[in-house]
């Protein structure tokens, strides 16, 4: 018997390594995701363009600019100070321009009277970048006015002053990746396999040797595992060197995985059961991840969404899943992960239960 | 069969008998070599994937993906794969269906030579020139009914037409002449065919040719074929079935076997 399961084994994973698409869309595609919004997302949560027009250009403004550089926050592009300023940003759809008066540099002379001078921010507040740029540059501002009144013409900013501590995006986004890559793989693969077997042939043929239908669908289920497992490693290695994530492969985690591979496997076998032909029943399949993988917050985190839309998305199983991902593997929050996973755990004997039943109906 | 019940005994049964289902296909993205291996892992034993190659003469295509291979060498695969449990009893559905004739006799050859190695064969086709040149015996199966059994030539015998003489390019008067003798001739294009009831027959057609003192080409007798005989006894309405597009259970209804 074990001897029959491996040998289905090592036929699908010669196959598999064979078909280039079922390799692109298992390995290649969660990590272009991943790329791609990592970047997307990575952009914001870093660097800003700051444009100056430094009419000043004197030993102190240049101080001063040095110090907004340092923060770490922003890329300086400079202005020439013979431009039309506002035919420049015109020209440039800029959405903040700080501009630094000519008088800069007399605020910090002590003594010369009239000490103030006035940074002006042409900035569109409508657009949030802005707003973090000009409270960036006045954090800096600050330092030095500070600085100013003890004394000292010392202006220094630390980047720990700005830069807000926490998950960044990408650390939501990897988790739900994986579950995503979990839904997937295993709900296109076994809607494929079972209707193109069963198509071509191959079931019959199958079926006039020893291989019993639990032996041939233990290999599958052991298969797609590896796969599965396979993906969610390529991912994780990915995720820490190139975005710098902190996560962990915890027992919730994979018990997750596990339960959901079994879960969305299932829901394969049901379409497969009602659609006959290979690419009705991959529309179908299409037809049930795409809205999901949307609905159920993987790109976006569910306090983002109208509460009609949460609604939703509380009834979709791919939410579950990626919440335990979330909270067991990145927000070390075990008492929640756990919760997800046990609805996870629900969702799954409920379908398994109906994949059997169904395939009962039908061979009956 | 073989001794055992074969809804209790399924498994055994299984164990011992190879089969070729009609529109047969193993996995498109393993070799030749790799299929065969597969399927001889479904069995605690198996033959050698090397030996069975060379059974089917696939050598040449041994690494070759099964889904780049011809109608004709994937049958053969089929053939290769029905064998390798070292069956009893093996069971090709149609196995040539959809082949060109060169395929077809490369498939013959191959079904001969499991006969001659001792295994028994039951093959199931539409085609009765390939069950008359294979089989040992035929049954003839209408609506799910045996309706004739034996081997090729007590089949012809017994349900046959006799043989049948066809003159080709008659003229009128031959034509009155054979058409006053036997009343039951047929008129086809040019051609008169009639059925002889003995051997004697045919000195008889000779001999009223000649004095009717008219043209024609050539005589020729025939002897019924399989197909002659499995049209009479099943009526055309079976080729009509044949031919509508297959419905699954339809189809089984109105196939004949052959074994």
């Amino acid at each position: 018997m074990a001897n029959r399961i491996i040998v289905a084994l090592k036929g699908e994973a010669k196959g598999f390594y064979r078909n280039k698409s079922t390799m692109f869309w298992t390995i290649a595609f969660p990590l272009l995701l991943i790329l791609l919004f990592g970047a997307i997302f990575s952009a914001s949560g870093g660097k800003y363009d700051l444009y100056v027009q430094d009419l000043s250009d004197s030993q102190a403004s240049h101080q001063f600019l040095e110090a907004v550089n340092l923060t770490g926050s922003v890329n300086l592009r400079y202005i020439d100070k013979q431009s039309d300023l506002d035919q420049y940003i015109k020209d440039n759809s800029l959405s903040a321009v700080l501009v630094v008066p000519a008088n800069f540099q007399m605020a910090f002379v002590p003594g010369a009277g009239n000490n103030t001078t006035q940074l002006t921010m042409r900035m569109d507040p409508t657009q949030s970048s802005s707003n973090v740029v000009f409270s960036i540059v006045s954090a800096v501002a600050n330092q030095a006015n500070l600085a100013l009144a003890q004394g000292s013409n010392v202006i220094t900013m630390g980047r720990a002053d700005i830069t807000s501590s926490g998950f960044k995006y990408i650390d939501f986004f990897i988790p739900g990746v994986i579950a995503l890559t979990t839904m997937t793989t295993t709900i296109f693969w076994m809607v494929s396999v079972m209707t193109r077997y069963r198509n071509n042939g191959i079931f019959k043929k199958l079926t006039t040797t020893p291989i019993t239908r639990m032996e041939w669908l233990t290999s599958q289920i052991l298969w797609q595992l590896f796969v599965v497992f396979l993906s969610l490693a390529v991912i994780m290695v990915v995720g820490v060197l190139a975005f710098d994530t902190h996560m962990n492969l915890t027992p919730v985690a994979i018990v997750t995985v596990v339960l959901s591979s079994a879960l969305f496997s299932s829901m394969g076998m049901i379409i497969a059961r009602f659609i006959k032909e290979e690419e009705a029943a991959s529309a179908a399949a299409n037809a049930i991840t795409f809205p999901m993988m949307f609905l159920a917050g993987i790109f976006f985190p569910l306090s983002m969404f109208p509460s009609w839309l949460a609604a939703v998305a509380n009834v979709l199983p791919l939410t579950y899943v990626g919440n335990a991902l979330r909270d067991s593997m990145v927000y070390g929050n075990v008492a929640s992960a756990t919760n997800n996973m046990l609805v996870v755990a629900g969702f799954t004997v409920v379908l398994f239960i109906a994949g059997i039943m169904f395939s009962k109906w039908k061979t009956e | 069969m073989l001794g055992m019940d074969i809804k209790r005994d399924a498994n055994k049964i299984k164990r011992r008998i190879g089969v070729l289902p009609q529109d047969f296909n193993a996995f498109d993205l393993l070799t030749v070599k790799e299929n065969i291996e597969f399927f001889g892992g479904m069995y605690d034993k198996s033959i050698d994937a090397d030996e069975l190659i060379d059974a089917v003469d696939l050598r040449e295509k041994r690494d070759v993906y099964f889904k780049n291979l011809s109608g004709g060498l994937k049958q053969r695969v089929g053939v290769a794969i029905s064998m390798v449990n070292d069956p009893e009893i093996v069971f090709l559905d149609e196995p040539t269906t959809g082949l060109d004739p060169k395929a077809r006799r490369d498939v013959w050859g191959v079904i001969q030579s499991l006969r001659t190695k001792g295994k028994t064969v039951i093959l199931t086709t539409h085609y009765m020139e390939e069950a008359e040149v294979l089989s040992d015996r035929v049954g003839i199966i209408d609506h799910g009914k045996f309706i004739a059994f034996g081997t090729p030539k007590e089949i012809i015998d017994k349900h046959g037409t006799g043989s049948r003489c066809i003159i080709s390019n008659c003229d009128d008067k031959c034509l009155a002449a054979i058409q006053g003798q036997w009343p039951s001739a047929e008129k086809n294009d040019g051609e008169i065919i009639i059925r002889l009831e003995s051997k004697n027959s045919l000195p008889e057609v000779i001999y009223t040719l000649d004095r009717s003192g008219g043209n024609y080409e050539q005589i020729q007798v025939t002897r019924p074929t399989l197909e002659d005989v499995f049209l009479s006894l099943t009526g055309k309405k079976l080729v009509g079935v044949e031919t509508e597009p297959v419905k699954g259970k339809k189809k089984k209804k109105g196939r004949k076997g052959v074994d």
